[in-house]
């Protein structure tokens, strides 16, 4: 059996009296994509710094590719590909010397002119000084860097900062290649769309602590969400239609009816029994958006959550 | 191996800084501009131009090598580029020696400029012995390398750079200006309490009085110069204990600065 690309165990982390990461289990198998999600202050870069043993824990334990992170950092680090977040290049060098710096530490063999080929830094761009990149120029210099020595694992945190529309997809297409190559891709992201264009499974990190994690379609069925079906009538039906198996939310009004349906069955159903009472001339349907979900995880369940290190809620979620 | 690829890297980096090479350029000149002012117009003779040459430069060359050093860590960590680094396989102690290493081979590499193009002033003005330019340039070459390793320790033990500038600046007026003050106060005392007969000078007043490293390096030269023995069983007159003093100056900051930055978050 192959190693687990991250494996932590009750990992903890806290600055002073607050909390950043609490008892944190989170596992990424090898071969995966995983996307990474969570508001900001939800303790994800806290735990890519762990990780990375930018920061000490204050409890606990992790491995990434079965070494561990602190133990075994120098050969660890040989073998994964990092973007961290708020990093800075050296203003005076060139982007090519960058490269060429990552290479050398990692003791790899790379051509430097095909990792900047490939993240799509221009031959005048890469002779240029990094100080004078745009932040974009840098995503895709420090991408070039991560990709060096054909990593087992790649961290990713906010990769897609930074970069245009163009950029992301360049990116994302960039993420998949390394996927199929056989490398492990564990990226954090605000951006949702990102995360739901590649990923394989996401966590969802609020108040340092993972509160989902599973497969995009497992997490929506999970949801009370469900998809949100609206019907265009001529007539308001008169007929009440709130006593449905899995469907809820029901409203009727200006020339619509629309409800929340839990199943895809439901769906079928729910529009059979409009068109038994009133003529229907359009549907249109939205199935829940990631955007949706991840703030059915993050936002408004009640009070305490406001307080990061408040252990009294505790927000576990089986995945 | 990462060491040395931290050192080329940060030569490359550090070396294209025109600041620091305007810093040098400023102390080369002024240090060899005034040595010859001095043989110019006094009627000195060598080894006491070649003295007072090497006492306005234990003044001067602190100040370029603390420039120089302070900010080897705190930048690195204000860029963030030192995350960067540190997600390579370099361990914080290998950047840290070789952030040193890089410095200490700048600081040398101005010290041996400057000490150069001083001896080639004085001899050219007033002829005289190639020879003591070996004391010169050891004594402010190891003094030199110790106020890297000063503020290399400073840097790595600081959260960000204003606070390794304040303790830089600290050093160097404590240690460098004051001592004279600090001394006379420390003697002071001691005449008080009883612990020093009027007039006697003990191994340890002596001690204070060569405790800063560039007081150690006006030792040493005055013993090599001297004609001290290298071996002298008399610290106070010998040329290795204050060559000793300068290593330890140098290797004690760095190991110190070690223990926090080892432990420090990279945030």
């Amino acid at each position: 059996m192959t190693d687990s690309a991250i494996d932590t165990h009750e990992l903890t982390k806290r600055f002073g009296d607050v909390a950043a990461v609490t008892e944190l289990d989170l596992v990424v198998e090898s071969g995966e994509i995983f996307g990474f999600l969570g508001p900001n202050g939800a303790g994800k870069s806290t735990t890519i710094n762990l990780l990375l043993d930018f920061v000490s824990p204050t409890s606990g334990t992790a491995s990434m590719l079965g070494l561990d992170v602190t133990a075994d950092r120098e050969e660890l680090h040989r073998r994964i590909g990092v973007v961290p977040e708020n990093y800075g290049l050296y203003d005076r060098l060139s982007g090519r010397r960058h490269v060429e710096l990552a290479i050398d530490l990692k003791g790899a063999t790379d051509d430097p002119e095909a990792l900047l080929d490939r993240v799509g830094l221009s031959p005048d761009d890469r002779r240029r000084p990094a100080g004078e990149y745009s932040t974009g120029m840098s995503q895709r210099l420090a991408l070039a860097m991560a990709l060096v020595g054909a990593p087992d694992l790649l961290i990713l945190d906010e990769p897609t900062s930074g970069l245009d529309p163009n950029g992301a997809r360049e990116l994302r297409n960039l993420i998949l290649a390394e996927n199929d190559r056989g490398a492990t891709v564990f990226f954090s992201s605000h951006i949702l769309d990102q995360v739901e264009a590649v990923a394989d499974r996401i966590g969802i990190m609020k108040d340092g602590r993972l509160v989902a994690v599973d497969h995009l379609e497992k997490l929506r069925q999970k949801l009370d969400g469900g998809a949100r079906v609206t019907l265009h009538v001529d007539r308001d039906p008169d007929r009440a239609l709130d006593d449905l198996p899995n469907v809820r939310d029901v409203a009727v009004g200006d020339g619509t009816v629309r409800a929340t349906c839990l199943t895809p069955g439901a769906k079928l159903t729910f529009i059979d029994v409009v068109r038994e009472v009133t003529t229907v001339t359009d549907v249109r349907i939205e199935e829940s958006s990631l955007e949706e979900l991840f703030a059915s995880y993050t936002v408004g369940d009640g009070g305490g959550s406001e307080f990061p290190s408040d252990p009294t809620v505790p927000q576990e979620v089986g995945g | 191996m990462s060491v040395g690829t931290v050192v080329r890297k940060d030569l490359a980096d550090a070396g294209r800084s025109r600041a620091l090479w305007a810093v040098t350029l400023v102390v080369v000149v002024s240090t060899a501009g005034i040595v010859g002012m001095v043989a110019a117009t006094s009627d000195e003779g060598v080894t006491r131009v070649f003295q007072l040459a090497f006492q306005l430069a234990v003044l001067t060359l602190p100040i370029v090598a603390l420039v120089l050093a302070k900010g080897a860590i705190t930048l690195e960590r204000e860029s963030g580029s030192l995350r960067l680094l540190l997600s390579l396989p370099p361990s914080r102690r290998d950047v840290l020696v070789g952030k040193f290493l890089g410095r200490a081979g700048l600081m040398l590499a101005a010290t041996l400029l400057g000490g150069a193009a001083t001896g080639l002033v004085v001899v050219t003005m007033l002829g005289g012995d190639l020879a003591t330019l070996v004391p010169f340039v050891g004594f402010l070459g190891l003094m030199g390398i110790a106020f890297v390793g000063v503020g290399v320790g400073i840097s790595a033990a600081s959260a960000s750079d204003g606070r390794a500038t304040a303790f830089a600046v600290a050093f160097y007026v404590i240690l460098v200006v004051l001592w004279n003050l600090i001394q006379q106060g420390i003697l002071a005392g001691a005449s008080v309490l009883g612990l020093l007969e009027a007039g006697s000078e003990p191994a340890w007043v002596q001690f204070i009085g060569m405790f800063p490293p560039s007081r150690a390096a006006i030792a040493g030269y005055d013993a090599a110069v001297g004609g001290g023995h290298v071996f002298d069983p008399n610290l106070v007159t010998s040329v290795w204990f204050p060559a000793l003093l300068l290593v330890a100056w140098t290797v004690v900051p760095v190991a110190a600065g070690f223990v926090r930055f080892r432990k420090a978050d990279i945030g």
